[in-house]
């Protein structure tokens, strides 16, 4: 698949699940999402589809949030807060969600996962102590929500901030000790638990310009040795990004794109998030790519040392 | 003139009598408050079902309708339903197949409902670890199964919830959101595997509904239930959500570290019932594991069902016929003093 027809592939799809009222829905015909609007606005624009069509789904997630900045997975479940960094990205460069983007990244520095001091008798490998972002209020923090907020933070200028540093330690903290991450669980009971792609390419896209290639050597070529077995958008998506935002993007990424798509008259339509996760992914590869939360990283060098 | 009788009852009633009294009542009651809620409660029975499948390429839908009829389920009973399975997929690893439940017994449990006419059957799940439900979906075998048979397979994970107030009152969660899904099925059939747990000592068809909670409300891991408790939240899920039905693939479990890192074993059984809390209890017997060591089924004794061997009628296999002992790590605090003598 060209690079071109990939990107017209990517508006048409998304342009079926725009929501009259605005906002992205998870599926055709489907029901409006605030994670899945976010994705979709990410990788519309990453596709070069017009902004000015992204305003009324940027406006709808304006909407959505509530007054402490939080943005949640619907209006009941108050704790479940984990697309707030989403729609920071989202909104990212809209001069009419400046004020809900402040907000919002106020919030995530505010708040933070539960954590307490290593004990003698803890099982799980991990020094709970330091801070990252948890999935759902009063939780630990684990691997994919701390890089997404620190994505949102290091795209919108604040990569130097406190709170980032600390999750920069804390993913590096999670790595397992043969490469890749996983949820966020290193060993428990003695035994190192086991990487997975997707949780792998997130950290990876968090660290990228964070930290120097060798802290991180281990886990790209685990990802480097699965991307090609990926069949599946999340998997695959998050692979890619991380690949990307280290400049090992894969030669075969566009038939591994191809394939995955393919599979959708396996498993039926993607979920919206998955497919513009997938997607993004996709789209990583291309030099100067539009992919907003790799230009902050990819190809630079580490803004800081982080030990 | 004053009655000897009540001069005697005055005499006896000194203030130090009454202190004593309120101290000896103190301390009965104490005791009371000591002996475990279960002793309490109005004893249930129930059924469970052992069926010997050596391996998985025999015929386990025959199993399965077996067991179902030796229940006592009338084939009425589920004919029209929309049954919703319920595997354990946690994650993947290659040469690891022991971590979930295997898809031929999946495959027997599709065709011994849709045998006894079930309108549909479906299999639904929201692992845990793995935010790719579709990855674990096609990397344990499942989705060449299910495409082969054309039954639909949908991730509990990214469902919208519905809230129920919290049944069980275990926690201190106050409702739980379960996936929009479970309104348009009839029956929820736990399908497990027979596992020990390094949290919560084994891990078999209650357990198993931790993957009916949406991540994205409860997160991956569902750490919330964690922070509630894990005992506390397989109870409350178990009393709201009432599956109809447990189907725990022990034809190769897993011991040592589970619920992921440890070995296989081969036990060639399938355990089945209406009750979860008596089909785990028979499960631990069969494992070598006392059910009233088990925390949760301890606690779930005679409220969500009975886990006393007296209490349930075994039909199929005896459970002496197909012990096979798990072995269980010492320095594992949930594994400790869990041996059934």
């Amino acid at each position: 698949m060209e690079s071109s027809r990939l990107k017209r592939v990517t508006r048409e799809t998304l342009s079926q699940r725009f929501l009259t009222e605005g906002g992205i829905a998870d599926r055709v015909h489907g029901q409006f999402r605030t994670d899945a609007t976010a994705w979709g606005i990410l990788a519309f624009h990453a596709a070069g589809g017009n902004s000015e069509n992204l305003e009324r789904h940027r406006a709808r997630l304006v909407q959505e949030q509530d007054k402490d900045g939080r943005l949640c997975v619907d209006r009941e479940h108050t704790d479940s807060y984990w697309p707030t960094a989403l729609a920071i990205l989202a909104w990212q460069n809209s001069a009419s969600s400046h004020e809900a983007q402040n907000r919002a990244i106020r919030f995530l520095i505010e708040t933070t996962g539960v954590h307490r001091p290593r004990q003698w008798f803890d099982a799980a490998g991990h020094d709970p102590l330091l801070k990252g972002w948890p999935w759902i209020d009063g939780t630990h923090s684990w691997i994919e929500p701390t890089a997404l907020n620190v994505l949102a933070l290091k795209v919108t200028g604040h990569a130097q901030h406190e709170r980032v540093l600390e999750a920069i330690r804390m993913i590096l903290d999670r790595q397992l000790p043969h490469g890749g991450w996983n949820y966020g669980s290193t060993y428990v009971f003695g035994r190192e638990h086991l990487p997975m792609p997707e949780s792998t390419g997130a950290a990876l896209t968090g660290l990228a310009g964070m930290v120097g290639q060798e802290k991180v050597a281990q886990s790209l070529a685990y990802l480097q040795g699965e991307a090609a077995r990926l069949r599946t958008p999340i998997s695959l998506g998050w692979t890619l990004l991380g690949l990307a935002a280290w400049d090992c993007w894969p030669s075969d990424g566009l038939a591994l794109v191809e394939r995955c798509l393919a599979s959708q008259s396996r498993y039926g339509e993607y979920d919206t998030s998955a497919l513009c996760l997938l997607l993004l992914g996709a789209l990583a590869g291309e030099k100067g790519n539009n992919v907003t939360f790799l230009a902050s990283s990819s190809g630079r060098p580490p803004a800081l040392a982080v030990s | 003139m004053a009655d000897p009788q009540n001069k005697k009852m005055e005499w006896t009633m000194t203030r130090r009598d009454v202190l004593l009294a309120a101290a000896a009542g103190l301390v009965i009651g104490s005791g009371l408050l000591l002996v475990p809620k279960r002793y309490f409660r109005m004893p249930q029975r129930s059924q469970a079902f052992v069926g010997k499948v050596e391996h998985y390429q025999l015929d386990i839908a025959a199993t399965i309708s077996r067991g179902i009829r030796e229940l006592g389920i009338f084939p009425e009973e589920i004919k029209g339903k929309r049954i919703l399975l319920k595997p354990n997929l946690v994650e993947t690893a290659l040469g690891a197949p022991h971590i979930n439940t295997h898809p031929l017994v999946l495959r027997g449990a599709i065709e011994a409902f849709l045998g006894f006419g079930a309108a549909s059957v479906m299999v639904a799940e929201g692992p845990g670890h793995r935010r790719d439900t579709l990855a674990v979906y096609e990397e344990s075998g499942l989705a060449n199964v299910l495409t082969e048979d054309r039954i639909p397979f949908h991730d509990l994970n990214y469902i919208s919830g519905y809230e129920l107030p919290n049944a069980g009152r275990q926690s201190s969660m106050r409702t739980l959101t379960f996936p929009g899904l479970f309104k348009e099925v009839d029956w929820i059939v736990s399908v497990a595997k027979m596992k020990t747990h390094h949290w919560a000592g084994a891990t078999l068809s209650m357990k198993n509904l931790f993957g009916v909670m949406p991540g994205i409300y409860y997160g991956w891991p569902k750490n919330v239930l964690h922070y509630a408790g894990i005992e506390n939240s397989i109870l409350d899920i178990n009393a709201t959500l009432k599956p109809h039905f447990a189907i725990v693939d022990g034809i190769v479990g897993m011991e040592g570290d589970g619920p992921i890192m440890g070995d296989p074993k081969k036990v060639g059984v399938l355990v089945m019932g209406r009750n979860l809390a008596a089909v785990d209890a028979t499960c631990c017997r069969i494992m070598g594991i006392d059910p009233y060591k088990v925390s949760y089924l301890e606690r779930a004794d005679n409220w969500l069902g009975p886990i006393s061997e007296a209490a349930i009628e075994q039909r199929g296999e005896s459970i002496t016929s197909v012990r096979t002992n798990f072995n269980l790590i010492e320095t594992i605090p949930a594994h400790q003093g869990l041996r059934l003598a």
